[in-house]
């Protein structure tokens, strides 16, 4: 094993959630190593960061008039006592620095933080609102676009239907938006690329030429009067490739991506780019499973190396980042965290964490199911709580998905809150628990988690 | 009248009687209120076996059975494979006692005897192993077994039959509508004249005459009935399956569960199959789920053989309710298996035929003698059934996988999925591609779904909702729950079946709550991350 490593501020997670900690925490002059096992959600997500819209608003109202990205987070937390939001209490007055933080952090892909909601067509023929979006999406912000959005049609490849898309637009029309029109371009040209993946697609585009021929052949087949073209979430992998750009510069009129399902082109791309910026930002990246981690203030080992740091971010996602895990009942693998869950009707708590899957859902699908909001509780400082409600450590910290009480499927808060509660448990990371106020209940030196602290045998 | 014969349901047996009376020269309607065989035919085990246990009580029964096997290879060789079945020997302690032993002896008689009807079914003579060659080739086993004996059995894609039979019926002039409720079987002076019907889809409604109605509705006949004024009688119990995200297993393998009762553990298609419970059910059969219990219960009997089965990916249970004939004072896994056929002609509703029990298995020999009856009862001369003769669409030719692969250029993995569920129609479908390459996409990896089969199944196959897919190509009934094929596919169907947008919606919605509901039992380890994948993108992202 190679010479240890020590900071002040180790990262478990490599996520969007992750990422925003290690910055936050770099820029407040820690040193800072983030341990990840592979790429987290943000690389299979949409590729927009939304923070959840109010769930208050009557669907006809219309997008201009709809409440901001703070304004629908208040109303958010003030309906969810559980959500990281209203435990955050007044600390959610930070969530518009939080994201505009980000959209600075990365902004080669991300446009900057405007303050209200981006409203996003997607190929299920919806619309979703997203705070944050990448610069390659901006031009089909429903919310902005005006006259007629021009959706393109590849016909060279099955995978997306340019009807939905349209319908999604004319969906949001009679609130405020632009009409749609598709556009048939033949591409790809070549029978073998219309079985090719979207990420195929996407490092195609991304050669010399490529885009530019894409933009020429938009300008040939555009419908008159169109003010820009919608595109399926294909522009390009690599953040600098800049593929939107070079097809709206050959088409002659702006040019944006849909939102993405799995696969995620943009997901990939969002991933990419803050694999790039932790680099840049002098985060040291350790690649791997982190072993014999007790917590804050112990030696663990990551990728062969020892590290050492007294302030820790655990940021390890839900059920897909693996941050949390069932089997058999629900734990939290790294540190044995008890997870905290809700009933269909009415109890909450750690104790749930071993009933059976089915009473912690609804039957109706489309309801949001208590089961897929279970994670850690925590205090206002993001500290996970043990069963008792007291803070296990002083200096450990949790941020996004990993985080209870909130289900980013239902409330639409997912990437969004990654932001948010990153962006603060990496300050106070960075600060050592100053920022927290004097030591509650729990009286537990640091360094030591409680032996056995409820969390179900992994 | 429009018709000479009615039949409700659109399981194995209405369509299987469909199939024949159509075959024999009878204008035929059927009317299936969802799809075909979304009851107790198409969540069954999916086996075609030989009836072994009916060996201690009539063993004619038994010969029956294997010979209807035969026959069911013959008309559909495709949609038939073998399943070879170990009945391992286990020992309550590490020596076995002479008791356990004289068990083992019998059950090898037993099975041995069986073999004797094995050439009726073309399945393979049992064989005893000793410990050594059991843990050869099935490792996952416990330690400490004291060998085994195989026994052979086949496995069928049961959605598909029934599917092939109602796709047969039409070819011979039937007239098939799925998705239509028969809403009253109307009475004149003690005689059914024909029956209501309403298109759930459409909302069309019509009312088709027939001197004979036969109701084949499963677990709905007993409501049906009582809505005609008659009784069917009828004991209906709850079998669950759980399906595990891929062969798990080399071999079937029966085991014990807690309560002393036989299950099993198998490999079905791509994946495996752990089967069942029996209980009685007195619910509303359009509302079954499987409770985590049922779960549990399962797993834990295969858990007892297959240790390792605890880390396996279970990614849906499923259950169907058997139509077992009511008796009093059994217990469910004692009540006979055997079909009764009621004639209500005594009930003041001449014409009326119901038909309870019965086995998966027998569904052709069962189809044969209702066929008979309904011939008698229309007062037709005898013309001889030939459903044991005549292939299934499909059951032509056996094709080549891996020549299909070459000729089409797509991957043997697709061709041979392909010519499993299409027999010699995998052509067909393969031809799709020629015409347009781009129907070679792939939704997904796991069936080898292509483009072109979903529009083959669209046009060809009686596709009237997404959620036909599921049974037609099995469609989102993957681990992955519909992630990858779920979009696409809805969009393909669109195409073919004049879908706006709105109703693509309303359909990709409808066929997640029905995965959704197979699902909420076992989220569990990767499942449940796959859930949180999936619920992000269908919910989340598309609003669905």
């Amino acid at each position: 094993m190679s010479a240890r490593l020590e900071c002040e501020v180790l990262v478990v997670g490599g996520g969007l959630a992750g990422a925003m900690a290690a910055l936050a925490a770099r820029r407040s002059g820690a040193r800072v190593a983030l341990a990840r096992r592979a790429p987290g959600a943000t690389a299979v997500s949409s590729g927009a960061i939304s923070s959840g819209t109010d769930p208050t608003e009557l669907p006809g109202a219309s997008l201009g008039a709809r409440a901001g990205v703070a304004d629908s987070a208040r109303r958010l937390a003030a309906l969810r006592p559980r959500h990281p939001y209203a435990v955050a209490g007044e600390r959610l007055e930070r969530l518009e620095e939080a994201l505009a933080f980000a959209a600075g952090e990365l902004s080669p892909v991300l446009a900057p933080f405007t303050g209200r909601h981006r409203w996003l067509p997607t190929p299920y023929g919806s619309f979703q609102a997203a705070a944050l979006c990448q610069r390659s999406m901006v031009a089909a912000d429903l919310g902005e676009a005006r006259g007629r959005l021009a959706v393109v049609a590849l016909r060279g490849h099955m995978a997306w239907d340019a009807g939905m898309v349209a319908s999604a637009v004319e969906r949001a029309a009679p609130l405020g938006g632009p009409r749609a029109e598709v556009a048939r371009l033949d591409f790809p040209m070549w029978e073998e690329a219309a079985l090719w993946r979207p990420h195929e697609l996407a490092g195609f585009l991304e050669r010399p030429g490529a885009a530019e021929d894409l933009g020429a052949m938009l300008r040939r087949s555009l419908p008159s009067g169109a003010s820009a073209a919608v595109f399926p979430p294909v522009l390009g992998l690599s953040p600098g490739a800049d593929v939107a750009s070079r097809v709206a510069a050959a088409a002659g009129l702006p040019v944006a991506e849909t939102l993405s399902d799995v696969p995620s082109v943009p997901g990939l791309r969002l991933q990419a780019a803050l694999e790039a910026r932790l680099r840049s930002a002098g985060v040291e990246i350790l690649a791997g499973d982190l072993r014999e981690g007790k917590g804050p203030g112990a030696p663990a080992a990551c990728a062969g190396r020892e590290v050492l740091a007294p302030s820790w971010v655990l940021a390890s996602g839900r059920f897909v980042g693996g941050g949390i895990v069932r089997r058999g009942a629900l734990a939290e693998p790294l540190l044995g965290i008890p997870v905290t869950a809700a009933e269909a009707f009415g109890d909450w708590g750690a104790h749930l964490a071993r009933r059976p899957a089915a009473s912690l859902t609804y039957r109706e699908g489309r309801a949001p199911q208590p089961l897929l909001s279970a994670g850690v509780a925590c205090d206002a400082l993001f500290r996970p709580l043990d069963a008792h409600g007291a803070v296990i450590h002083e200096r450990l910290f949790a941020a996004g998905a990993v985080l209870g009480g909130h289900d980013q499927a239902a409330d639409g808060s997912g990437l969004g809150l990654a932001v948010f509660t990153g962006y603060l448990a990496g300050q106070a990371a960075a600060a050592g628990g100053s920022l927290a106020p004097a030591p509650a209940a729990s009286g537990r030196p640091a360094g030591m988690l409680a032996p056995g602290g409820g969390g179900a045998g992994a | 009248m429009d018709h000479d014969v009615i039949v409700i349901g659109g399981g194995v047996n209405g369509t299987g009687v469909a199939r024949d009376c159509a075959m024999r020269g009878l204008s035929v309607l059927l009317l299936e209120k969802q799809d075909f065989g979304v009851g107790a035919s198409g969540n069954s085990s999916g086996m075609i076996h030989g009836g072994i246990r009916y060996m201690t009580s009539d063993r004619k029964v038994t010969a029956l059975a294997c010979r209807d096997s035969g026959y069911i290879r013959r008309i559909a060789p495709h949609l038939i494979f073998r399943i070879p079945f170990l009945m391992p020997f286990a020992s309550k302690r590490d020596g076995a006692t002479l008791l356990e032993r004289a068990a083992w002896y019998a059950t090898e008689v037993y099975v041995g005897t069986y073999d004797l009807y094995q050439p009726l079914k073309g399945g393979k003579p049992s064989s005893r192993l000793a410990p050594e060659e059991l843990y050869a080739i099935e490792p996952a086993l416990r330690p400490g077994l004291h060998g085994a004996v195989t026994l052979d059995e086949w496995g069928i894609d049961a959605f598909r039959l029934c599917a092939l039979n109602a796709l047969s019926s039409e070819r011979h002039g039937a007239e098939v509508r799925n998705w239509t409720e028969a809403t009253e079987v109307v009475k004149e002076a003690g005689r059914v004249i024909g029956v209501r019907w309403r298109d759930a889809l459409t909302g069309e409604t019509g009312f088709s005459r027939a001197p004979v109605v036969f109701n084949a509705s499963g677990a709905w006949s007993p409501a049906l009935g009582r809505r005609a004024g008659v009784s069917v009688p009828m004991r209906p119990g709850k079998g669950v399956h759980l399906t595990l995200d891929r062969r798990f297993s080399n071999y079937g393998i029966i085991c014990t569960a807690v309560d002393g009762r036989q299950m099993f553990l198998m490999p079905h298609e791509n994946d495996s199959i752990i089967g069942t419970t029996d209980d009685d059910y007195y619910g509303d059969p359009d509302d079954l789920e499987a409770s985590s219990d049922e779960v549990e219960y399962l797993l834990e009997g295969v858990e007892s053989l297959v240790p390792g089965v605890r880390r396996a990916r279970v990614t849906r249970a499923w259950c169907g309710l058997r139509t077992t004939l009511y008796e009093y004072g059994k217990n469910e896994d004692d009540l006979s298996r055997e079909h009764l056929l009621y004639d209500h002609a005594a009930e003041g509703a001449a014409g009326l035929l119901s038909f309870a029990g019965g086995k998966l298995a027998s569904y052709r020999a069962q189809s044969e003698e209702v066929t008979d009856r309904i011939l008698a009862r229309l007062g037709r001369p005898p013309v001889a059934c030939r459903t044991h003769e005549e292939p299934l669409p499909g059951g032509e030719s056996l094709p080549d996988p891996a020549e299909l692969a070459r000729r089409h250029g797509v991957a043997q993995g697709v061709t041979a999925r392909l010519a499993y569920r299409h027999g010699a129609l995998a052509e067909q479908v393969l031809r799709l591609c020629g015409e347009d390459p781009r129907l070679k996409l792939c939704l997904c990896r796991d069936e080898g779904i292509i483009a072109a089969e979903v529009v083959h199944c669209a046009r060809h196959e009686k596709v009237r909702r997404l959620q036909d897919l599921r049974r037609r190509c099995r469609l989102a009934t993957g681990g992955c729950a519909g992630l990858d094929c779920a979009r696409v596919a809805a969009q393909l169907a669109a195409r073919e079946l004049g879908w706006d947008a709105e109703r693509v919606r309303a359909e990709l919605s409808d066929l997640l709550e029905l995965d959704w509901r197979e699902r909420r039992a076992v989220l569990d380890g990767a499942q449940l991350a796959a859930e949180e994948m999936a619920r992000a993108v269908h919910r989340g992202l598309g609003g669905l």
